[in-house]
């Protein structure tokens, strides 16, 4: 797809990038990552022609992008970098429109695309008409995913998108991301210099320093054999536990074995309904399956009476949570089984902390 | 009162005198000093000289700048008059619009602009829909702070033949007329106050809806 063949990049006298060579496959997640400096930026950079290369040559789907109007070939690439670079004079509507409306979609189109990518990133309609000043962080990163998807690129450039952002949120948009991903199936160089986030969401890792390629490898692959003491060093200790990350929590979500009722059943035909199927634990769902509540049974500590309990804000995890980080969501809420949800909420199954020990003790 | 009733025919003359130097001056700096801070904004060693020589400009006492005038243009016979009040109003009027052109510019941010390009924008839609808008605030209240100044120092063109309200000061003090000089410098001062005033309604109509939310 994006051949990077013998690339180099000089700044005066120093070396960027350094004879590299890089062959990005179609519809991959691709992570480029390393210190500061090591030319990461520059590598991607070179890809929409921000920054010219010296030597070698980068093919887009076989052609020398040197042959490709740069104007038009990053009209045809979606690129989002760390601050967004939202325009503040922009509603969101116009900000997702723009690419588009340079390439001349007529109004209806564009309408439609807008709203359809409102919808893909999980903003209500409403915040069409706002301005970025309006929106929270985690908002206006969801709007820069949606605008450099404005006009359906096939390859994404995203330079530490989520490096502004707070470590909670990080986990949530990086959640929503890869089931974005998972529909959209794009070519994208991304880069970060946080390796958990690599091992989290990359198909493939690419480790750079100084200027060149040291590791090129999926991300279990990286784990299992880092190439170097450099490799070994950027994992970190607790490689294990890391390759926790690697697992996510849609592969072990359970599709049976639990209650769920809907929001108009009363809390006697719910306690009916658990004693029944002898659970102990019910999730309430409205009628887009969206998870809103769970009630729970327990034993009354005056009397061996029955009592049913509500909580409106249940602990869940989302389904493209890597298992270690359901692991502690668990362990710091204390439930041995959770709700899995998907980045709308909609309650897709549960996940139990037996099946995570099972599969830690492999 | 008396006096008011007396003058003021005069006083309306003089008035639309005033406003008629200032704008006849300021169009005129408008045509050099936007385009200049347009041309100096990506060159930040020229835009220092500019800048530099357009802050000698403002430092020369304004009395001494409408004196240079009446030499420098008596051989052409325009020595008295309109053309040496405008002239010298316009040089005042260099330093703030063409600053603010160049500040209002460079504080678009960097990350912005690189967002703009990388999603295939020309540099002419960069300018046009990036670069403008978001520094047409910072370039206006350039232009009302030139404006706000121009009404003060055209007090002075009364010296040059030109008229303007600067008539009642200077007439006032030849003749020790106290009321003649209140009522001049008065006039001076609302004018400036009711301009600063207007423009600033038109400094908020320019400004981007989505720059003006407050969090």
């Amino acid at each position: 797809m994006i051949e990077l063949i013998n690339v180099t990049k000089r700044f005066g006298e120093k070396v960027a990038v350094n004879n590299l060579s890089l062959n990005i496959e179609k519809g991959k997640l691709t992570m480029l990552i390393g210190p500061s400096g090591c030319g990461k930026t520059t590598t991607m950079r070179m890809i929409n022609r921000l920054t010219q290369y010296n030597k070698g040559d980068i093919k887009l789907n076989g052609v020398s992008i040197n042959k490709i109007d740069p104007v038009k070939l990053r009209r045809s690439i979606g690129y989002v970098i760390q601050e967004i670079g939202l325009f503040p004079h922009f509603t969101v509507y116009d900000n997702i429109a723009t690419v588009p409306r340079l390439l001349k979609w007529d109004e209806k189109k564009i309408k439609k695309r807008v709203e359809e990518l409102l919808d893909i990133v999980t903003l209500d309609i409403n915040f069409a008409y706002k301005y970025p000043l309006q929106l929270s962080g985690g908002e206006r990163q969801r709007v820069g995913l949606a605008r450099c998807l404005g006009a359906d690129p096939e390859v994404l450039l995203m330079d530490e998108p989520f490096g502004a952002i707070d470590p909670i949120n990080r986990l949530k948009l990086q959640d929503s991301f890869l089931e974005i991903q998972e529909e959209i199936k794009k070519t994208i160089v991304f880069v970060t210099h946080d390796i958990n986030e690599a091992i989290k969401l990359g198909d493939k890792i690419a480790i750079i320093k100084d200027g060149s390629l040291v590791q090129y490898d999926d991300p279990a692959e990286i784990l299992a054999n880092p190439a170097n003491k450099f490799v070994e060093k950027l994992l970190g200790q607790e490689r294990s536990i890391k390759a926790l990350s690697l697992k996510k929590t849609k592969d072990f979500i359970l599709k049976d074995n639990f209650v769920t009722v809907s929001d108009e059943e009363t809390e006697r035909e719910i306690t009916k309904k658990l004693q029944e199927k002898k659970a102990n634990i019910a999730f309430v769902l409205d009628k887009d399956n969206k998870l809103i509540g769970r009630y729970w049974l327990e034993k009354s500590k005056k009397n061996e009476q029955v009592e049913i309990n509500f909580d409106d804000s249940p602990v869940f995890a989302e389904r493209n949570n890597t298992l270690s980080e359901t692991l502690s969501t668990m362990l710091g809420s204390g439930e041995k089984l959770l709700p899995v949800v998907n980045r709308k909420k909609i309650f897709v199954g549960i996940i139990k902390l037996n099946n995570i020990f099972e599969e830690v003790n492999k | 009162m008396e006096f008011l009733g007396y003058y003021q025919g005069i006083i309306l003359k003089e008035l639309l005198r005033h406003l008629e130097i200032i704008a006849i001056s300021i169009p005129i700096s408008l045509i050099v000093s936007v385009p200049l801070g347009f041309y100096i904004s990506p060159r930040p060693k020229l835009a220092k000289f500019v800048i530099y020589i357009t802050s000698i400009l403002m430092t020369i006492p304004s009395l001494a700048l409408f004196g240079f005038m009446v030499i420098l243009l008596a051989p052409f016979n325009l020595g008295l008059g309109m053309v040496p009040a405008i002239i010298a109003i316009a040089l005042y009027s260099l330093l703030p619009i063409t600053r603010n052109t160049y500040i209002g510019l460079n504080q678009v941010p960097q990350g912005m602009i690189e967002a703009a390009k990388g999603m295939g924008m020309s540099s002419k839609q960069i300018l046009w829909k990036i670069k403008i808008p978001l520094s047409i605030p910072v370039i206006m209240a350039g232009i009302r702070n030139a404006i706000v100044l121009g009404v003060s120092v055209a007090t002075f063109a009364s010296l040059v033949a030109a008229g303007g309200l600067g008539f009642f000061i200077f007439a006032g003090i030849g003749r020790s007329n106290l009321k003649m000089v209140l009522v001049g410098a008065i006039l001076v001062s609302a004018l400036g106050i009711g301009v600063n005033y207007f423009l600033l309604t038109v400094e908020d109509w320019v400004t981007p809806k989505g720059l003006k939310i407050k969090r």
